[in-house]
């Protein structure tokens, strides 16, 4: 493309003129423009095109909203979803910001170790948690519950997973490090300068943390705070396995209803448009409550980080860190181990109870499972790559206000967030399955899918690291002569690399345990290590799922190892 | 079949065991060895499976792969309706993926017939099923691959064998709250058979009156045995006789209960999808399911032989001391998605 609009440049003169003015960053605008329309704007115009669609005859019809709102199961699933978002993003918000607040900016112990448990938390797919949880907490056979009656006598359970309050909270315990991760990064820029000034003016380490921290970092809560809204909605696995028991019919277990034969697609997509229109208010929102205000923490001037000493109370906070490692990773680690070991894991920790058949079936005799698991990495890899490229070079537009109309990437590159996977796989299945693409099966429509589903994450993140980069260093660059792509490549993402592969590890991270987007995409030969599982569970087969799940889970922990081993330890720590 | 003593069961099972073997190396018979010939410039055949469960259809797909090497068989298994949503979606996008359609509800045949969207064919093997399997459909788009037994099965450690019901209707009894486990008619298609015929039993109220006892909802039929096993619940509803009897086998406490009024007999067809991208192996599989090679496979893992001259799988119940229920394909098509509906509105899921 370059070099014919060279070429053309010099045997036109008039024209070469015009395109000589054009800098290097307008095509790539144009590019990004390109890929946007492909990723987003084509399968939303073409969902909101069939749900205005007769199923057959392609007539125009308002119908299809009729039918999906026609009935109340359908008006509950819905308030059900966005109760079940609120309820998993705020108690994902307390669990979270603490733990960001004491492993950033205090002397509390056990650092590397909360570090560690918010990694395994989130690298744990949330319906492999949900099975951990119902070995835990079913009302009768559960763990928890079993203990409880045998140490006080009740008849009665202590905890029941199959509740409403308990999917979210089972939720909540994958998702709280999406908060942990955004908050923790921003504190890790504020510097002790801005602290200091509060505690020179009188204020103690609280009044200092709730007054000048934490403001700081809002930005970085509500993002979290909406994104993790945004995915519990769009959360299938866990509503599937969970509330199917618990009688709780939210907006992705309908969809799915939606698409049963005969599959109305039509109805789907009607079911789903007002969803986009509650992502537009959560930006919106967001827009308002962070507009009038300056975050910039991180300038070229430097400045000096030192932690909080909290005395006793550093222990109070490991505690807390503690507790939800326990509740979150090793509990439901633990009996998840005891179930891929057993023959029967209700039959407990015995001898003869022990086996290594699950892992012998998946590892030798199973037609996909180990297929399934190279699928897994190198999709995920790929969609990681494509998704924070693009993230990366649509935020630096957008922040650096380099052209009119820049807000319009930043709104299309969220948009994919609120779309159920299941849906925005709808929206690709429409649009680029069948003729003329014909991708439909093929590993690359997968890829395309979870890097579109994945393009907020790696937005957010590359979000937040550019609008906390003060542009004077830039600046700098671009006076000494140097170009905005030049100025990008040598100062800017120098500055952001160990964000940049923080963001990269979230979304393969995601992507390696994404089910609702593969789940109508797949074919045969490309069912990813989720789907598989997805596919295991239904019949309840909890030692065979354990054991695939702990396959999935050595997996991820070596590709993350790798990617610290990388960057070093700065990666996992705050740098010195 | 008559009754067999134990000593006659266990040579019978060491036959079944050499015969497997002799299967694995035999000599293929012609009529299959032409179909090999062009299955193998195919290479694979891809399967929707809803019918055994998982550990099944993979024993079954390495039978295939042992049997007939250079054609290797894609599984694809879950539920039956979810099988049933793949091919929808696979029709639709137009996009030819799968070869067979294995389903517990037959329904699903009448239907695809009906839309013109299976091939004929007619494997010769079929000759040799059990008499009544032989003709699934008179004009051969589609064939008896599955003959599953669905009933009653209690945790003994939960609930006694003098406490535990007797027939469906028992499940209605309020002392059963908080007790039982069932599949969901939107996944399993067996569960859509079995709650037509309680259905055409009972009425619906059936279903609203068992309501009233909350039984925990799972997704296969297969997943209650998983929640009996684990203690959650006491006694599994509408179970599959081969998952459970496995699981026993595995030293899990469960016990069959043959209800009174009968057991769901679901009598499964299978079939090839009109546009299947590898149809000579297809073929070769479907002589492969109505051959002694499936029922070898699945006899392992306590499914029903669909043949005479495999034995039944250990522990069941000869089938002709069994009263069956055995509702028809035809009127799985229209109930099935019926019943399905009207669980959604009383079961809230």
């Amino acid at each position: 493309m370059a070099e014919g609009a060279a070429l053309t440049a010099a045997s036109r003169p008039g024209f070469g003129a015009r395109l000589r003015m054009l800098e290097p960053v307008t095509l790539l605008w144009v590019v990004l423009v390109a890929a946007l329309l492909f990723l987003v704007v084509a399968p939303l115009l073409k969902m909101l095109l069939i749900s205005f669609e007769e199923q057959e005859t392609g007539a125009f019809t308002v119908m299809n909203y009729a039918t999906a709102y026609g009935r109340q199961r359908y008006l509950d699933a819905l308030r059900n979803s966005l109760l079940l978002g609120l309820l998993t993003a705020t108690i994902s918000v307390i669990i979270a910001v603490p733990m960001a607040w004491a492993v950033s900016r205090t002397d509390m112990p056990g650092k590397g170790f909360t570090w560690a448990m918010v990694l395994a938390a989130f690298v744990m797919p949330p319906y492999l948690g949900a099975i951990g949880w119902i070995l835990l907490a079913g009302p009768n056979a559960g763990w928890i519950n079993q203990v409880w009656r045998w140490a006080t006598g009740a008849e009665s359970p202590l905890v029941n997973v199959y509740t409403f309050s308990g999917m979210a909270f089972v939720i909540a315990l994958h998702s709280f490090p999406l908060v942990f991760i955004f908050v923790k990064s921003a504190l890790d820029l504020i510097s002790s300068e801005m602290e200091d000034a509060a505690n020179i003016m009188g204020a103690g380490t609280w009044t200092t943390m709730r007054k000048v921290t934490l403001p700081l970092v809002w930005p970085s809560i509500l993002g979290g705070f909406i994104l993790i809204f945004l995915e519990t909605i769009a959360l299938f696995g866990t509503p599937a396995i969970i509330g199917i028991p618990a009688r709780i019919n939210v907006v992705t277990t309908q969809l799915w209803q939606f698409f049963e034969d005969p599959v109305r697609v039509e109805v789907a997509a009607a079911y789903s448009i007002p969803l986009l229109l509650i992502t537009v208010c959560l930006i919106g929102v967001q827009k308002l409550l962070l507009s009038r205000k300056g975050f910039v923490s991180q300038t070229g001037k430097g400045g000096e980080r030192r932690q909080i000493k909290l005395g006793p109370w550093r222990w109070v906070l490991f505690a807390w860190c503690l507790g939800v490692a326990l509740l979150a990773v090793l509990k439901p680690l633990l009996v998840l181990l005891q179930a891929s070991f057993a023959k029967a894991w209700g039959r407990g920790f015995a001898l003869d109870n022990l086996t290594l058949s699950n892992y012998r079936m998946l590892l030798f005799e199973h037609d996909m499972a180990l297929q399934s698991v190279w699928n897994t990495i190198w999709f995920s890899a790929a969609s990681a790559s494509l998704a924070l490229i693009l993230a990366l070079l649509i935020a630096y537009i957008v922040v650096r206000k380099l052209f009119r109309f820049a807000g319009g990437l930043a709104f299309l590159a969220m948009a994919p967030f609120v779309i159920p996977g299941i849906v925005l796989a709808i929206g690709f299945y429409a649009a680029y399955a069948g003729p003329p693409l014909m991708l439909y099966g093929s590993a690359l429509l997968i890829i395309l899918a979870f890097a579109a589903r994945f393009l907020p994450i790696a937005y957010a993140n590359a979000q937040a690291s550019i609008r906390a980069l003060h542009p004077e260093m830039e600046e700098a660059a671009r006076i000494l002569g140097s170009g905005r792509l030049q100025t990008i490549r040598r100062v800017t993402a120098p500055l952001l690399k160990t964000s940049l592969l923080g963001g990269w590890l979230i979304v393969f991270i995601v992507a390696s345990r994404e089910l609702s987007a593969a789940i109508f995409l797949v074919g045969p030969r490309t069912r990813t290590m989720s789907v598989l599982l997805y596919d295991l569970s239904e019949q309840g087969n909890f030692e065979l799922v354990s054991a695939f799940g702990g396959i999935l889970l050595v997996i991820t922990m070596v590709f993350v190892g790798i990617g610290m081993k990388l960057v070093g330890r700065d990666f996992m720590l705050r740098r010195d | 079949m008559m009754m067999i003593d134990r000593r006659g069961l266990l040579a019978l099972g060491a036959w079944a065991a050499a015969t497997s073997k002799a299967f694995a190396q035999g000599a293929i018979p012609e009529h299959e060895r032409v179909l090999y010939e062009a299955a193998r410039r195919e290479g694979e055949i891809t399967w929707y499976s809803g019918q055994y469960s998982a550990e099944a259809s993979e024993a079954a797909g390495r039978a295939f792969n042992e049997r007939y090497p250079g054609v290797r068989c894609n599984v694809v298994r879950s539920t039956s309706q979810v099988a049933f949503q793949r091919l929808s979606q696979d029709l639709r996008a137009g996009v030819a993926q799968c070869d067979i359609l294995s389903s517990t509800n037959g329904g699903h045949y009448v239907q695809l017939k009906r839309q013109n969207r299976l091939m004929q064919f007619r494997p010769k093997n079929a000759d040799g099923l059990l008499p009544d399997l032989r003709v699934a459909d008179p004009d051969n788009y589609y064939q008896t691959s599955f003959l599953g037994i669905y009933l009653l099965a209690h945790n003994t450690r939960l609930v006694s064998e003098a406490d535990a019901p007797k027939s469906w209707k028992d499940l209605l009894d309020p002392k059963w709250k908080d007790k039982l486990a069932v599949g969901h008619p939107g996944f399993s298609g067996a569960i859509g058979l079995w709650a037509m015929e309680m259905r055409r039993l009972y009425g619906w109220d059936y279903f609203k009156q068992l309501e009233r006892n909350k039984p925990q909802i799972g997704r296969s039929s297969i997943d209650p045995v998983t929640t009996m096993n684990a203690g959650e619940r006491g006694v599994g509803v509408a179970v599959p006789s081969a998952s459970t009897l496995f699981s026993m086998s595995r030293g899990n406490p469960l016990k069959l209960i043959y209800p009174e009024e009968g057991v769901l007999a679901a009598l499964s067809p299978s079939a090839i999808i009109r546009n299947a991208p590898h149809p000579n192996a297809a073929k070769l599989f479907m002589e492969f399911q109505t051959g002694v090679g499936l029922s070898l496979a699945v006899r392992e893992l306590f499914n029903e032989s669909i043949r005479p001259d495999v034995p039944p799988p250990d522990g069941s119940r000869p089938l002709d001391q069994v009263k069956m229920l055995a509702p028809s394909i035809e009127d799985a098509e229209k109930g099935v998605p019926e019943v399905r509906d009207a669980w959604r509105e009383t079961f809230g899921v």
